[in-house]
């Protein structure tokens, strides 16, 4: 006899004798205090970190030099008479001044007015008035030309009315009698429309009722109301009787007060109620407060984004079940609903375990197996060779019934 | 570097204190000067993390379901006082506790801190790092540094089948020289002579002994010892199939237990793989066979030699396998029959009992192991052992609806390739054991008892 392996056989891992494999903790070139650090050091940051470091030096340093050295050019402003872009009106006033007419760029309407005051009579060219009081645009004397639909149109052009269907701008012939217009031709008009009061001139009809140039006189001068400012841009001035539109509209030999959006305008300086902004109303201590919460923020995500140490990963070993490959087949049957094979490997089932209890060998056929069936259970020996051998259940309640049958004989071969 | 929870609260105490303040401004560049001089002062006088020292001691080996416990001793050589939190990292499986331990250590002093390890399945546990977050005084900021202490625990497998032993045991008891048989059958040798006492047989008198000794002696017969038995183990894609209920609830048994990824919806995957089962039975079988005196061996093989024991002493025989089967996973590969009985044949050269625990699966059978096993039934007694699945025996048996009884021809339909598998390996003369998994170490030990009754090996 061996000797006792009952001992071996204790549980815990310390009576199993001696292990095979064991780690005693010590590494070869391990410190010989069992534990080595593993956080990088200072000088080991910097060295494994300083081509980083000036890599992204000199990414800053490029991108600096490439801004300082780039030309000047902001956004596009629109029929901005200093703006060079494709949709600026540098062009235009170039011509203007080529023409001796005096061109002043201002930007609110006080500058305006103090240009109205000054001098004798002037055209008030006016394209955007989103950052202007209109009323008090409205009160300067002097003929003036409105550009496009803009929210001041009610009190600048109170005798003007907006129709509702905008025109597509394209080239247009004037159709009107307005020397301006008659002169210079077809224009590269459209836009709004409007509906100007009686006796005013109406030009460059739309394809509906209204037309997209209107020009009456009122009591202190003209007033004209353009749909569209496409044709006074640089990019269009060329084509068509744009220039000559333009030129016959604005050059008429006085100087032109050239009202243009504010070069930064800023939200602040929308004038609300008794000249005070948001900012203004709101008490210094909310901004220092915002500041101050914003600080909190960074240091509550320093404190919870530093993670004890590193995330520690696993292989596991994979998850199935050894049975998926009968259910994929169970589910493949009834999706086909397969009852031939269903029946087959039920009977066959059946078969296969009723066979050597009735006393049959492992071949038997299956008349023997039918008649020495019968002859056991005393069911009608038809309707057991149905069940075994017969055709495939029609539905699947007869599948079910098939089942229930086969079951009934299996129990009573057990039994008997 | 890491900041604390204190240090979140103080700025949050400053938003209220610059929202009340008569300068705003001064106020908020007061809080902020103050508390980066604190955290400075903190950094400053927190104990040094880098010149700590770790030693570690405790378990290298447990066996699964058991608890195992690793002591970690801190050691402080620096100049200040270390405290704060220390964490060990160990893999998930190795179900550490505490995840999170709190330290002092006084300076020039050590601190023990003890892990215990709940692991939740086979294979070698190694720690992955030691992480010390230690406390400036003012407790608003904290040095954090790393360290590698490596420890690995190697997880066994739980050999739960032990129960069954005795009982086998005392079978063997029977069949051997202390139960002994006085009729000459197969199997039996030549076990010593003794004296007649009544009610001994006749027929076993050795009529030479008799006349030499001046006394009626009788011949005493136990069973064959010395033979062989290898235990091959199929380590390939369909003993990673889960059957049966886990004993021991194992990592992995739910998809996503408590993992970043678990799925609400997903089913539970019950059970264990069939090669922790095929494990189970193949050390009942080890210790049996050890016992009554056969030299056994071991091998592992997909489509390589994933483990091999061979040659080991019947005291270390047990501790061999379960260190050589604690860190085999199945692998997700088909096995390759051929190379296994290859490997098979140039290990035993000897006539032996070849025990082979794989699955009876129809198509990865004829595919693989029937064209190559009249090579190894030749030359060796195979005994082929597969663990089936009690799901599908379930599944079989339903008929509640339709769509159950289209279950249970598909079950049936397995069930009948199975049985065509084991009449196939039956009839080519290989001792078949089919066994649900809970039966499958008795039922393994048993065929074995009966062949060592029988004297075929």
């Amino acid at each position: 006899m061996s000797a006792p392996v009952d001992g071996s056989l204790a549980p815990g891992g310390a009576a199993l004798g001696e292990p095979v494999v064991t780690r005693d903790g010590v590494v070869p070139g391990d410190p010989p205090g069992g534990s080595a650090p593993t956080s990088p050091t200072l000088r080991s940051t910097w060295r494994s970190g300083r081509l980083i470091v000036l890599l992204g030096v000199l990414v800053v340093l490029i991108a600096v030099l490439g801004v300082l050295l780039a030309p000047q050019r902001g956004p596009s402003r629109p029929l901005d008479p200093a703006d060079t872009s494709l949709a600026g009106s540098r062009a235009l006033a170039e011509l203007l001044r080529g023409r001796g007419v005096q061109v002043d760029r201002v930007d609110s309407a006080e500058a305006a007015a103090r240009l109205a005051t000054t001098g004798g009579p002037r055209l008030l060219l006016i394209t955007d008035t989103a950052y202007v009081d209109e009323h008090a645009l409205a009160a300067i004397p002097g003929d003036r030309l409105i550009v496009g639909d803009m929210p001041g149109l009610a009190a600048l052009a109170p005798e003007v009315h907006t129709d509702p269907d905008p025109a597509r701008t394209r080239s247009r012939e004037p159709e009107c009698g307005l020397p301006a217009a008659r002169a210079a031709g077809s224009a590269y008009m459209g836009g709004t429309a409007f509906h100007g009061p009686p006796g005013a001139a109406l030009c460059y009809p739309s394809t509906g009722e209204g037309h997209t140039l209107v020009s009456y006189a009122r009591s202190g001068g003209t007033t004209t109301v353009v749909g569209d400012g496409s044709f006074m841009t640089n990019l269009r001035l060329a084509e068509d009787g744009n220039a000559a539109l333009a030129l016959n509209l604005i050059g008429t030999g006085r100087p032109v007060t050239w009202l243009v959006r504010p070069d930064n305008p800023q939200v602040a300086q929308l004038p609300g109620e008794r000249g005070q902004s948001l900012t203004d109303l709101l008490p210094d201590n909310v901004r220092w407060t915002v500041y101050m919460a914003l600080i909190a923020l960074a240091v509550t995500a320093i404190w919870r984004g530093r993670r004890l140490g590193p995330v520690v990963t696993e292989r596991l070993p994979v998850v199935v079940r050894a049975a998926e490959t009968v259910e994929g087949r169970g589910r493949l049957y009834r999706a086909r609903r397969a009852r031939q094979r269903a029946a087959e490997a039920l009977r066959a089932g059946t078969v296969d375990r009723l066979t050597p209890r009735l006393g049959l060998a492992t071949g038997a056929g299956g008349q023997e197996v039918v008649a020495a069936l019968a002859a056991r259970t005393g069911q009608d020996p038809h309707r057991v060779g149905a069940a075994l051998y017969g055709p495939p259940p029609a539905d699947d309640a007869a599948l079910v019934a098939l089942a229930a049958y086969l079951d009934l004989m299996e129990r009573q071969v057990s039994e008997l | 570097m890491a900041l604390t929870g204190r240090a979140g609260l103080v700025a949050a105490l400053g938003i209220v204190l610059v929202m009340l303040a008569p300068q705003p401004g001064a106020a908020l560049a007061g809080v902020c000067l103050l508390l980066a001089a604190a955290i400075v002062i903190d950094l400053t006088f927190a104990g040094a993390v880098r010149p700590l020292r770790l030693h570690r001691s405790g378990d290298t080996l447990v066996r699964l379901g058991q608890r195992a416990t690793v002591e970690l001793v801190v050691e402080n050589p620096g100049s200040r006082r270390v405290r704060g939190v220390l964490r060990d990292a160990w893999p998930p499986s190795a179900g550490a506790t505490p995840r999170v331990a709190r330290i002092d250590v006084p300076k020039g002093e050590r601190r023990r801190i003890v892990v215990t390890l709940d692991p939740t399945r086979r294979g070698d546990r190694s720690s992955v790092a030691v992480t010390v977050r230690s406390l400036g005084p003012l407790g608003l900021a904290a040095r954090q540094g790393g360290h590698r202490a490596p420890w690995t625990v190697r997880v066994l497998p739980p050999f739960l089948s032990r129960k069954h032993l005795p009982s086998r045991l005392a079978r063997l008891r029977e069949l051997d020289g202390q139960h002994p048989a006085l009729v000459r059958g197969q199997g039996t040798e030549f076990d010593s002579l003794r004296e007649y006492v009544v009610g001994d047989d006749v027929r076993s008198i050795d009529w030479r002994a008799t006349a030499r000794r001046h006394d009626v002696v009788v011949r005493t017969w136990r069973p064959e010892r010395d033979r062989r038995v290898l235990i091959v183990l199929d380590t390939g894609r369909t003993s990673a199939g889960r059957v049966g209920d886990a004993p021991i609830p194992m990592a992995g048994a739910t998809p996503g237990g408590g993992g970043l990824l678990a799925r609400p919806d997903a089913r539970p995957v019950p059970g264990w793989p069939r090669l922790d089962w095929s494990m189970d039975a193949a050390l009942l079988l080890a210790a049996l066979a050890a016992r009554a005196g056969d030299q056994v061996d071991f091998l592992a093989y997909d489509r390589a030699v994933r483990a091999w024991v061979g040659g080991a002493s019947r005291t270390e025989l047990l501790s061999s396998l379960v260190n050589a089967m604690a860190p085999i996973e199945a692998e997700l590969v088909e096995a390759d029959a051929q190379g296994m009985v290859a490997a098979v044949l140039s290990r035993a050269r000897r006539r032996c009992l070849v025990v082979l625990l794989t699955d009876l699966n129809g198509a990865a059978m004829d595919e693989g192991l029937m064209p190559v096993l009249p090579q190894l039934a030749s030359r060796h007694l195979l005994l082929v052992a597969g663990v089936s699945d009690p799901r599908v025996a379930a599944m079989a048996a339903r008929r509640g609806s339709a769509e159950e009884v289209y279950d249970a021809a598909a079950a049936e339909h397995a069930q009948l390739e199975r049985r065509r598998i084991t009449a196939r390996l039956r009839r080519a003369g290989v001792e078949v054991v089919d066994a649900p998994p809970e039966d499958i170490a008795p039922a393994l030990a048993d065929a074995y008892l009966a062949l060592k009754a029988a004297g075929r090996l």
